[in-house]
């Protein structure tokens, strides 16, 4: 009898049937992946598993019973936990206060222990979690000092000590470092052998090879195959979910550089904390050119682009667009002198969740014409012919352009701002991260814009944890260690080995980093 | 189950305030029927102040022109993210400013009038532009620094009316006042437009140029925020600093402006008041407008035309209070205990709503 079974779940949206009669089961001890095209369901079907909506037809059933889940706490009183991408931490508690917290009652049955929270026996029972299931983290840490690998653990263990025993991780390995990605599956074996479920969700093929024992596919709503890993390929799955082969390789034509675009000169800069994260650093992009910041991620690459972008706290350096010095622009003269970006963090800066994609998709642009008129009037008309426009070419899954942008699947919305960017006609762009959360298909595409940029001459700053992606689309490749490029190779001399080699600050001796 | 989040969403956002007034309908009930008094006595009073002649209905029209500026006035704020809490001290000055200008200039009406508004707005920026240049300047929250300028104002006026613009004959009235108002200055009465469309309403009742002032604010204010470049940004803004810091606003700039903006609006609260009703500057000129003001833009949904239905609402509201007060043997300080309690329970189930309706939303991003 399975774990968990889901049976022809249907759930409709204003103008789409997200998902269409799906049928999904998770067996004990086993890792189940669910993928799919963005925009294609896996989500939605997660958040009926987890009580975040309701289904309009269809039922779930636990250990072979049929129940009803009326929302996120009432879920994981069923046993069934759910990883968020976002993570639900308060990040001035420590970790152990973050575990226990909305369970110290319920583990402390008596009036008095009511009154004092008896910490001794919990973190007792917490210890032995995680020993059990090397999940090991220093309990006294605030969690807002810690990576977000260990971040992640946190959340695992909150809901161990819940009891989960299916584990719900939407898009877990977005946000993690390969060594931390290495982590995450070492922790799924781990939890699978205790005989919990797992439901995985990626649109990293080669890991879902790697973890998953059965998967799943899902396109426009409706279950296509559910197939074991044996036997299975990236080819066939990539095939199956978008309903037509896929290429999986960019065409990338050598460079021709021409005129330098971005140069920045001895840049030295602290983050809020005061913590050095770049120094001292020189960089120039050129037209025609592609430069690819390679690095573990917290080495800088977010700051270097943030100091582009806008008007960081550089503490000195100085930022040159075509041989103009704009380290005092803001952004506005910044975007309006030519400067693209696709933030890395796209929830905190890229989209007003309840405006329409019209609105969003001009944003950066809205304040000038064709989208607005004399004194300042909004043309609503061009706008959004013009998020028409957009949306039919970076086929954004939506059903339309009045839509609010929170009503997107995370991957589409993703979309939308690389969509805005790309368009804008910039000659510098700033790619942080630019296909994360998309799908294949969508990855492909993105790639051949990002190379098609690059032939009409635009410069092209690109930074990926990704290291394929940077060595398939980069014409240089710089890796950042410590705040600082600690080593430059052009396209044709590079190999995965020594840049991998020199992330790791081997160069500097430390490589245990 | 089938409604979808959406369909939900908009659903319950429009009917949030109706299901508060009825839930405060109840409440209000029960306490009628507490104190000793039957329930159909208290509706039919209720009734009979609100809708018992034109006059009565023309009165809570009238009465709801200070307050829809009020709410027009924290709402503009609001849509840029901004607390303006110092709506009442903007309007004590901005009444201030209007009164010398109407007291002290001499102009034909045709243009003492429209400078009075103007000097009125100004007043009530200016009053405003310290708070807001303290925000992007040095990071001040503004609820701080407006609930003390709403101090500040109150004590200013009271001695400005005391002592320098005191314009009373000895033993007059015990009442501190500034000299009489110039008559080119004082706000003529609409009633006999309203008589001539048919609407028999009584000549004693204030629907006056202020009523034309609060629709010209109503209409600008909606086409700035939904149709102007600026407006957009003011949204933006409210909805999220970050994005559009991005997206290249100056935001700083914005919410100084939408601030100042605020503040201008708050300066014709006192309008009605000043120059329909009394005809001179009082520091006792109804207070607390600018209080109802940040409960009128709440259940008004910050929008100018939601503001038209929740300040008649509020209206609506306090002249129950004085028709239970009058009709029935409700004592009169419960009477003002029902309004208020009335006031608190329809924006507290609004905010529920509106709460409820972000944390679905909420859930929907990932
Ligand atoms: N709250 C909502 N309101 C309206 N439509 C929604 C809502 N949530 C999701 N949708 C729509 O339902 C469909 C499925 O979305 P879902 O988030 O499940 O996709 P997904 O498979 O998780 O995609 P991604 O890989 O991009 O995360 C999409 O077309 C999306 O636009
Ligand atoms: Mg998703």
């Amino acid at each position: 009898m399975p774990l968990l079974r889901m049976e022809n779940i249907t759930k409709v949206f204003p103008g789409v049937v997200a998902n269409d009669g799906v049928s999904f089961d998770l067996q004990a001890g086993e890792v189940h992946a669910l993928v799919g095209e963005n925009g294609a369901g896996k989500t939605t079907l997660m958040k009926i598993l987890y009580g975040l909506y309701g289904p309009d037809k269809g039922g779930i059933f636990i250990n072979g019973q049929e129940t009803s889940i009326s929302g996120p706490r009432n879920a994981i009183d069923q046993g069934i936990g759910m990883v968020h991408q976002h993570f639900m931490l308060v990040p001035v508690f420590s970790v152990l206060d973050n575990i226990i917290l909305g369970e110290e009652r319920e583990s402390t049955p008596k009036l008095l222990q009511r009154l004092y929270l008896d910490k001794r026996s919990l973190r007792a029972r917490i210890a032995e979690l995680m020993e059990r299931n090397h999940l090991e983290t220093d309990l006294d840490r605030p969690v807002r000092e810690l990576p977000v690998g260990v971040q992640q653990r946190v959340e695992i263990l909150k809901l161990l000590f819940r009891g989960a025993e299916v584990l719900v991780f939407d898009e877990p390995t977005a946000v993690l470092t390969p060594q931390e990605i290495e982590g995450l599956s070492r922790t799924f074996r781990e939890l699978t052998a205790q005989g919990k479920g797992i439901v995985f969700i990626s649109h990293k093929l080669d890991e879902v090879l790697q973890v998953a024992d059965r998967i799943t596919v899902i396109r426009r709503g409706k279950i296509i195959e559910t197939m074991p890993r044996e036997g299975a390929t990236k080819a066939k799955i990539a095939d199956l979910m978008v309903g037509k082969p896929v290429l999986l390789k960019v065409d990338n034509p050598q460079a021709e550089p021409k005129e330098e675009v971005l140069r920045v000169e001895h840049l030295t800069a602290a983050d809020d904390r005061g913590a050095m994260v770049l120094s001292d650093l020189s960089l120039a992009v050129h037209a025609g050119e592609i430069v690819g910041i390679a690095g573990v991620e917290g080495n800088g690459q977010t700051e270097l682009i943030r100091t582009i972008a806008e008007r960081e706290k550089i503490i000195s350096g100085e930022v040159y667009l075509k041989g103009e010095n704009i380290t005092s622009w803001d952004v506005r003269e910044r975007r309006e002198a030519g400067i693209a970006h696709i933030p890395e963090d796209r929830h905190r800066y890229g989209l007003l969740l309840s405006f329409s994609l019209a609105d969003n998709m001009v944003l950066g642009r809205h304040h000038r014409p064709p989208f607005v008129g004399p004194i300042g009037w909004r043309k609503t008309k061009a706008i959004r012919e013009f998020a028409r426009s957009t949306i039919a070419a970076y086929d954004i899954r939506t059903p339309g352009e009045t839509t609010p942008a929170h009503a997107l699947s995370g991957g589409n919305q993703q979309k939308v701002i690389i969509a805005r960017e790309m368009s804008a006609d910039p000659i510098l762009l700033l790619a942080s991260q630019p296909t994360r959360g998309v799908d294949i298909g969508a990855t492909e595409f993105i790639y051949k814009q990002i190379v098609e940029a690059k032939l009409q001459g635009r410069a092209v700053l690109l930074v990926s944890a990704d290291l394929d992606e940077i060595l398939s689309l980069s014409d240089r490749v710089c890796v950042m260690y410590k705040g600082k490029i600690v080593y430059e190779v052009a396209r044709d001399q590079a190999t995965k080995e020594q840049i991998g080699f020199y992330m790791m600050g081997a160069e500097h001796g430390d490589d245990n980093e | 189950m089938a409604t979808t989040t959406s369909r939900r969403e908009t659903l319950l956002r429009l009917l949030s305030p109706v299901i508060g007034f009825f839930a405060a309908i109840v409440i209000l009930l029960v306490i009628v029927v507490a104190v000793g008094e039957g329930p159909g006595a208290a509706i039919r009073a209720i009734l009979r102040i609100t809708f018992g002649n034109p006059s009565r209905t023309a009165t809570v029209l009238s009465q709801a022109i200070p307050l829809y500026i009020a709410g027009v006035a924290v709402a503009f704020a609001f849509q840029a993210g901004v607390f303006n809490i110092g709506v009442e001290g903007q309007y004590f000055v901005g009444g201030f400013v209007a009164a010398l200008v109407g007291i002290y200039l001499k102009l034909p009406p045709i243009i003492h009038i429209p400078l009075v508004v103007i000097a009125a707005m100004i007043g009530g920026a200016l009053w405003a532009a310290v708070p807001a240049l303290l925000k992007v300047g040095r990071g001040v929250h503004e609820v701080i620094t407006t609930i003390m300028f709403n101090s500040i104002a109150i004590y200013l006026m009271n001695f400005l009316v005391n002592r320098p613009f005191n314009g009373l004959e000895v033993g007059e009235s015990l009442e501190p006042q500034t000299k009489a108002i110039a008559e080119t200055a004082l706000f003529g009465r609409l009633n006999g437009f309203f008589q001539a469309l048919g609407w028999k309403i009584g000549d004693h009742v204030y629907l006056d140029y202020s009523l034309i002032v609060a629709l010209m604010v109503g209409v600008v204010v909606w086409i700035v925020i939904y149709k102007l470049r600026f407006g957009f940004e003011v949204r933006s803004i409210g909805e999220a600093i970050d994005v559009s810091r991005y997206a290249g606003m100056r935001v700083k700039r914005v919410q100084v402006s939408a601030f100042l903006i605020s503040g201008g609006i708050a300066g014709l609260i006192g309008l009605q008041e000043i120059f329909a009703i009394r005809g001179f500057y009082t520091y006792q000129i109804a207070g607390g407008l600018g209080f109802d003001g940040i409960a009128i833009a709440l259940i008004g949904l910050n929008n100018p035309l939601g503001i038209v239905f929740s300040a008649l609402l509020f209206s609506f509201l306090r002249q129950a209070g004085y028709g239970l007060q009058l009709y029935t043997s409700v004592p009169n300080s419960v009477s003002y205990v029902i309004t208020g309690l009335m006031i608190i329970i329809i924006v507290v189930t609004n905010e529920l709503v509106v709460r409820y309706v972000r944390n679905l939303r909420k859930r929907e991003v990932a």
